[in-house]
């Protein structure tokens, strides 16, 4: 029995394996960002909830299996993917490409068949910016990787907007704005914890090549520019007052996690208690966000 | 903007809010600039990786300014609209 299966006291099968490709547990929170936003939107029927919730899930699960299929000669290296079905020898590496490229195909057909071909497209640019951008180009080569490659996990809420109202503008531009600018405050309190791993693998993220006190100051910044930006659509009418406190609430309670990193990094005192629980609030900043957003809308309405 | 969202319940200081946040916004992405500059200079080796690494800090920026422009002219337009939806509704009050 191989170790992960061993730990929770499961049998190995090829279904899990494929489901564990698709990354089910970093899916959920994408499939929020697509969902909420479809209620903002408008009212979409329980048809296209269900056909941009299925083709969303097979879109990101096609490309994170893509992603450990080019990955895999690093994936060994570190403690956090070394588990996964390629590095523990579980599936070909052949065959994941197969399965992510089919799954990722077949999302785009259903896509665009039972929802609009706009939606289609958007989630297909997301695979791709994923697969190529992020994972091929910016991931090994700049310390920026993640800030630039956040865009990637921003196309959730453009696909749900699409596949409403069949367009994009600058509300769902919000909406993907707040992503792309929470990704580096999210994903480098994780690079901070995994510096180590992440530089055994040679993968150059900013904890590794700034150092912990500069990415703890972008951080903060981050956080800062987040915060204003996710106010901004209420001056235009997106949202109303309990988005806005929602988001005001949410905003300040992350940048006080990331400031006490900083504070204790600064005093030379152990940072990595808090900067876990920072990971871990950012996680959840997003999804209480866009839950707010799609209680705001159905409150001013009704 | 094609969209066309409610008026709000509650009358909020819309012009206010956009100038503070972006104010906010605009302090940031300096700090973020800098900070990636300063950052750069320690660490990129070569005069054209420099380069590179600026522009990839550069790309976000200058899209956030185009945003906020358009998200200027939205506010105002609403802001108007706000304003005299709540005037006729004083006008017909008895």
């Amino acid at each position: 029995m191989s170790a992960p299966a061993a730990a929770v006291g499961r049998e190995p099968s090829v279904a899990r394996d494929l489901i564990a490709l698709t990354k089910p547990r970093i899916i959920s929170l994408l499939l929020l960002t697509t969902l909420a936003p479809m209620f903002v939107a408008g009212s979409p029927s329980w048809a296209t909830i269900l056909w941009t919730g299925i083709g969303g899930y097979l879109m990101a699960g096609g490309a994170n299996a893509v992603n450990m299929y080019l990955d895999r000669d690093i994936d060994h290296m570190m403690a956090r993917t070394k588990l996964r079905p390629i590095p523990s020898g579980r599936l070909s590496a052949r065959a994941v490409l197969a399965f992510g490229i089919a799954i990722a195909t077949a999302a785009t057909w259903l896509l665009g068949h039972f929802v609009n071909v706009l939606t289609s497209a958007l989630a297909l640019g997301g695979f791709y910016f994923y697969v190529f951008v992020y994972t091929r180009w910016l991931k090994r080569t700049t310390p920026q990787n993640i800030v630039l490659g956040g865009a990637a996990g921003a196309f959730p809420p453009l696909v749900g907007w699409a596949a409403v109202t069949g367009q994009v503008d600058l509300a769902s531009l919000y909406l993907f704005l707040i992503i792309f600018y929470w990704t580096p405050p999210h994903f480098w309190a994780l690079a901070l914890l995994k510096q180590h791993d992440y530089g055994r693998a040679g993968v150059p993220m900013a904890p590794n090549i700034w150092g912990e006190r500069e990415t703890i100051d972008q951080m903060l910044w981050y956080s800062v520019l987040l915060l204003a930006l996710s106010v901004l659509p209420v001056t235009f009418g997106v949202f109303g007052l309990v988005y806005q406190a929602s988001a005001i609430a949410l905003g300040g309670v992350l940048l006080v996690g990331v400031w006490r990193v900083r504070t204790r990094a600064a005093r030379g005192e152990s940072w990595t208690a808090v900067a876990w629980s920072v990971y871990k609030f950012s996680l959840l900043y997003l999804a209480l966000l866009f839950v707010a957003m799609a209680i705001d809308r159905h409150w001013r309405i009704g | 903007m094609a969209h066309s969202f409610p008026a709000p319940l509650v009358s909020l200081p819309l012009i206010p809010i956009f100038w503070l946040a972006v104010a906010l916004v605009a302090v940031s992405q300096v700090m973020i600039l800098r900070s990636t500059m300063r950052a750069i200079r320690a660490a990129a080796s070569d005069r054209a990786r420099r380069g590179i690494e600026w522009a990839y800090a550069i790309v976000p920026a200058v899209a956030l300014v185009v945003v906020l422009a358009a998200t200027w002219h939205a506010t105002r337009d609403y802001a108007v609209r706000a304003d005299l939806k709540a005037r006729a509704n004083q006008t017909s009050t008895p």
